[in-house]
């Protein structure tokens, strides 16, 4: 059996997006190829139109034609629009392109699965089919509210200030359901090998990639979270049920009667004298509030990320896709936590929010450190500043200071600093 | 000419509509309260209220279309029953209920019925944080589960939504949720430093407060109390009827494991909304459970440990005066008399809770320092602590982790009286004056700014908040006058200059040329002769307060956030405790 002894890691160029290559030499000179997510929601202002599919054909070429492993992390557009397919054969899309590489093993997290997986466990006092199902409607209804959010801003026009009504739409996006890529994973898994992966559970791939241990961090199963939530009264798969059917009164969908039909009313545009200091304020609370509930949801989301520890060759690579704290609560508390200790390179999450590199996770990285340091961590983020949050709320993605304390810690790569040439940037493990 | 009647009566829904009198197919629980009588215009609008009925997601206007008095200009109400009907006919309740003007006149009522407890209690106006006069309050916001006070809107906005069966759920029909949020507004009003980042406890005390107020104001409606508790039997004497009640459902334990949790069940669960569960939380957090809670940084849990605090002590004090009531037959207890002991014991604490505030430094407060600002306030109106008020507040917050602040407090727990009397300078300033310009109570402060009088930085910019002249009736019947002058100071400076500053090294997080704004002030508190009777402080000075705060800013990410007023601020409260 070959023995893996170096890697190179190809982040490639895709705007408000992820998408890494890491390839892994062996011993007798062959190579194994790892692609982690491929998305954007915002490309850079020089790209041209078919960029997602140069992208593609880029890694095609890299990894000869296979991809050994395939890891879909979580289902934001950000992550997986690139693999969405044209359905026209004369123009194939870039997900066409990365499913001809025929992927050996598609992972992704336990909530993209068709039924609940082996091992995976339910939330208690429900059958696990049942807890599953559960979660998978709510799924559906926090996408089901994005396209609601969407909707509630066409309709309101010109009463959302402006900077609300673009983020709304950002995250909204992507939000959305992406039918197309996520037909396309599902069928490249069947293929050959799906495994929907969750905190704790084997992940065998000596057949794919031998040499590499992998460990999964995260997500954690709906029983899992559930021992660590303070709250138990809540129900989040309840709300998020809740919270899409509320955003659909919020938009004002299907709701032909009025709250009040035997009331006499006027409509906004006639407002009296009396009234118009109060309504403005509250049309601007209206669309602050959705963007909120449209900002939880996409939290919600990313806490679905796998979170995956590679090991090989003596080195331990961290890709945690953009899990949140709600995710990383249970990974910190439980004993694979110690693998954290080791980490050689750190994929930034989401993009460098705050958030997603919580401060308990970042103090364990025992290995950044002054520049001066040996063997010191290696940091790599893709991201595309003022598309997420804002500044003057310190919400702003990247975050600064954040990134102040990386790039001081560790060796930093952004794909921001690429060349706008350059489709990705090589980082030699 | 005729005398004018101080109040007036207004129909409300009592809790809100999911509880029911007798069972669950019993009448929803209506009860006409007594409000002070004023000429309300379209709205209802009132001089301290203005009810605005416009929802942004229809983005429609309901009429107003009640008058609130008749031709010869006596005061109505116009959702009396009317003639042969009564409070608990369904026909009529239904009516109410799908009449979006009696919904504005719900919150209405509710909101100044919780303005009089706090004007009550501290015998004086109390005013909006603003400066404006009337609040507003859109009872139909939007289609959104949410409610919440809004600073810079002048505003309480209460949502609505539509539950799994397609019904409506008005946040503004609910008593809890239209009395915290009236409460947020009016701390806001006496304690506008409050909504800032401070440390864990301030940013919970908001949240606590507004939950402790607006539970302990249920127990003045005493039907609905008294549906909780549930009859077990009747006896009837000379014509009259007396509802009785098993002895065993009065103990402390069986109050909190029966009545209160009756009364947040029936709470309308299909609010499906995380702060309804407050009174569960205050009922089911154990002292163990309270401790763990209060070492965490999470500000939500730790205001649920203070209303645990409080709504223990009520249920203690509340048994312990049941237990004096006399008996009937088998240990039964008469079911009025019963309610009426709740009432009174839930007044007492709501006027402490309240009175507390004065006594409150106005910057970084911490639910220790409340605990001090409580025991005083009372003292101060009842020295005999007959009824074991305080000793019992001082041991259930012992049992909770809280404790009065270490070596500042006398052997109550109360903060000490001004020490230094006789060295202040009364001369160059004028007591009359004081009492109503802030410049002249300033001149004051100034004068007596060194170390062994007020010991107020000279470096700091200072400023005279507020100056209140509070008035109220102690238990002898004679009236205990007070001024209450608040006054903050500021120190903006760069990290650089923290240790030079405050005393305290610079924490990690803080670098030497981020903007920092440091806070200290006090209450001076004026007796009726114009002398100082205290000054509680939280000093510029105070090298572990100072350090403790700016952690818990770099923690949190706030270090260099605009303080503007964020209009979501409580509304993204309630939304994290919603489980989102």
């Amino acid at each position: 059996m070959p023995i893996p002894t170096h890697a190179t890691l190809f982040a490639y160029q895709v705007g408000f997006g992820d998408c890494f290559l890491l390839r892994i030499g062996y011993d007798d000179g062959s190579s194994r190829h790892v692609l982690f997510d491929f998305g954007t929601t915002s490309l850079p202002e020089w790209a041209a139109k078919d960029h997602m599919a140069q992208v593609a054909k880029d890694i095609a070429a890299r990894c000869g034609g296979t991809l050994d492993m395939l890891v879909a992390t979580h289902r934001h557009a950000d992550h997986i629009s690139g693999f969405a397919t044209s359905g026209n054969p004369a123009k194939p899309g870039s997900g066409d392109i990365i499913a001809e590489l025929n992927p050996k093993l598609v992972v992704q997290p336990w909530t993209e699965a068709p039924a609940a997986p082996v091992d995976w466990l339910g939330p208690q006092g429900l059958t696990r089919a049942q807890g599953f199902a559960r979660h998978v409607n709510a799924l559906l209804s926090m996408q089901a509210t994005a396209g609601n959010a969407l909707e509630f801003l066409k309709r309101a026009g010109k009463r959302v200030p402006a900077m609300v009504a673009d983020q709304i739409a950002f995250i909204g996006e992507d939000n959305l359901s992406n039918a197309s890529a996520i037909n396309n994973l599902q069928a490249m898994g069947k293929r050959r090998r799906a495994e929907f992966v969750f905190h704790g559970c084997k992940l065998d791939v000596t057949e794919e990639l031998p040499g590499v241990t992998i460990d999964i961090l995260g997500p954690p199963t709906l029983r899992q979270s559930d021992s660590i939530r303070t709250q138990t009264s809540v129900n989040k798969d309840e709300f998020w049920m809740l919270a899409a059917k509320r955003m659909g009164d919020a938009a004002g969908l299907g709701k032909t009667k009025s709250l009040f039909p035997n009331a006499k009313s006027r409509p906004g545009n006639r407002m009296l004298v009396e009234y118009r200091w109060l309504q403005r304020r509250l049309d601007a609370a209206h669309a602050e509030l959705t963007l909120n509930l449209v900002r939880a949801l996409d939290d919600q989301m990313n806490n679905t990320s796998v979170i995956m520890v590679m090991r090989f060759a003596g080195k331990t690579l961290l890709f945690p896709g953009d899990a949140q704290w709600e995710n990383w609560q249970y990974a910190l508390q439980s004993p694979l936590a110690a693998l954290l200790d080791d980490v050689d390179l750190y994929k930034v999450g989401h993009h460098g929010s705050r958030n997603a590199t919580p401060k308990s996770m970042w103090k364990q990285l025992a290995k950044k450190g002054p520049a001066s340091k040996p063997g010191r961590l290696t940091s790599v983020i893709s991201t595309k500043q003022g598309k997420h949050g804002s500044e003057s709320k310190h919400t702003e993605v990247p975050r600064r200071t954040l990134m102040t304390e990386i790039s001081k810690q560790s060796d930093l790569h952004t794909t921001e600093n690429l060349a706008s040439s350059a489709l990705c940037e090589e980082i030699r493990i | 000419m005729q005398e004018l009647p101080p109040t007036r009566k207004l129909t409300i829904v009592a809790k809100d509509p999911g509880l029911r009198l007798g069972g669950d197919d019993g009448p929803m629980a209506f009860v006409q309260v007594d409000l002070p009588a004023e000429r309300l215009s379209w709205g209802p609008t009132g001089y301290r209220i203005k009810v605005v009925d416009y929802n942004a997601t229809e983005q429609r206007l309901y009429f107003a279309e009640q008058v609130y008095e008749d031709r010869r200009g006596n005061l109505i109400d116009p959702f009396a029953p009317a003639r042969g009907e009564t409070l608990f006919d369904k026909a009529y309740q239904q009516r109410l209920l799908e009449d979006p003007n009696f919904h504005s006149q719900n919150a209405y009522a509710i909101a100044m019925r919780t303005l009089g407890l706090f004007e009550r209690a501290l015998g004086r106006r109390v005013a909006w944080s603003s400066g404006g006069h009337q609040l507003h309050i859109a009872p139909h916001a939007f289609a959104q589960a949410n409610a919440f006070y809004s600073e810079p809107d002048r505003a309480l906005l209460f949502g609505y939504f539509h539950d799994l069966s397609d019904e409506p759920v008005f946040t503004c029909l609910s008593h809890d949720i239209v009395a915290h949020e009236t409460t947020h507004a009016l701390l806001d009003g006496l304690r506008s430093r409050f909504t800032e980042p401070s440390g864990p406890d301030q940013a919970a005390f908001h949240e606590g407060f507004a939950d402790v107020i607006a539970l302990l104001s249920i127990f003045s409606l005493e039907p609905v109390v008294a549906a909780a508790i549930g009859q077990d039997g009747q006896l009837i004497k000379d014509d009259q009827t007396i509802a009785l009640v098993d002895g065993a459902k009065l103990s402390p334990g069986a109050i909190k494991a029966s009545i209160l949790l009756g009364l947040a069940q029936e709470a309308g669960t299909a609010l499906g909304d995380g702060r309804r569960t407050a009174l569960r939380q205050s009922v089911e957090m154990t002292p163990k459970k309270a401790k763990a809670l209060r070492d965490g940084r999470d500000e939500h849990d730790r205001g649920e440990v203070f209303v645990a605090a409080m709504m223990t002590v009520f249920v203690q004090l509340w048994s312990n005066r049941v237990a004096l009531l006399g008996t009937f037959g088998k240990d039964q207890y008469n079911l009025g008399s019963v309610v009426e002991e709740g009432a009174k014991v839930a007044g007492h604490l709501l006027n402490m809770s309240i009175r507390a505030l004065d006594y409150c430094p106005p910057t970084d407060i911490d639910f220790g320092q409340y605990l001090a600002a409580l025991l005083t306030a009372d003292r101060e109106l009842v020295p005999d602590d007959a009824h074991h008020y305080r000793r019992d507040l001082v041991n259930v917050f012992r049992d909770y982790g809280i404790t009065v602040p270490a070596g500042t407090c006398d052997a109550d727990g109360c903060w000490p009286r001004y020490p230094h009397l006789g060295k202040l300078v009364y001369s160059r300033s004028n007591f009359a004056a004081m009492m109503r310009s802030r410049d002249e109570f300033f001149r004051f402060l100034w004068e007596n700014r060194d170390d062994d009088r007020l010991n107020i930085s000279e470096r700091a910019y200072t400023e005279v908040l507020s100056i209140a002249s509070a008035s109220r009736i102690g238990p002898d019947g004679i009236a205990l006058d007070e001024t209450v002058c608040q006054y903050v100071q500021r120190f903006d400076m760069f990290g650089a200059e923290f240790k030079a500053l405050l005393g305290a090294e610079r924490p990690g997080g803080l670098s030497t040329t981020d903007g920092y704004t440091a806070y200290g002030g006090g209450v001076v508190i004026l007796d009726q002769y114009g002398q100082v009777k205290y000054h509680i402080a939280n000093r510029l000075l105070d090298p572990a307060r100072q350090l403790a705060r700016a952690e818990y800013l770099v923690d949190m990410g706030l270090i260099g956030v605009a303080d503007e007023p964020d209009r979501l601020r409580f509304a993204m409260a309630h939304f994290v405790r919603m489980g989102a």
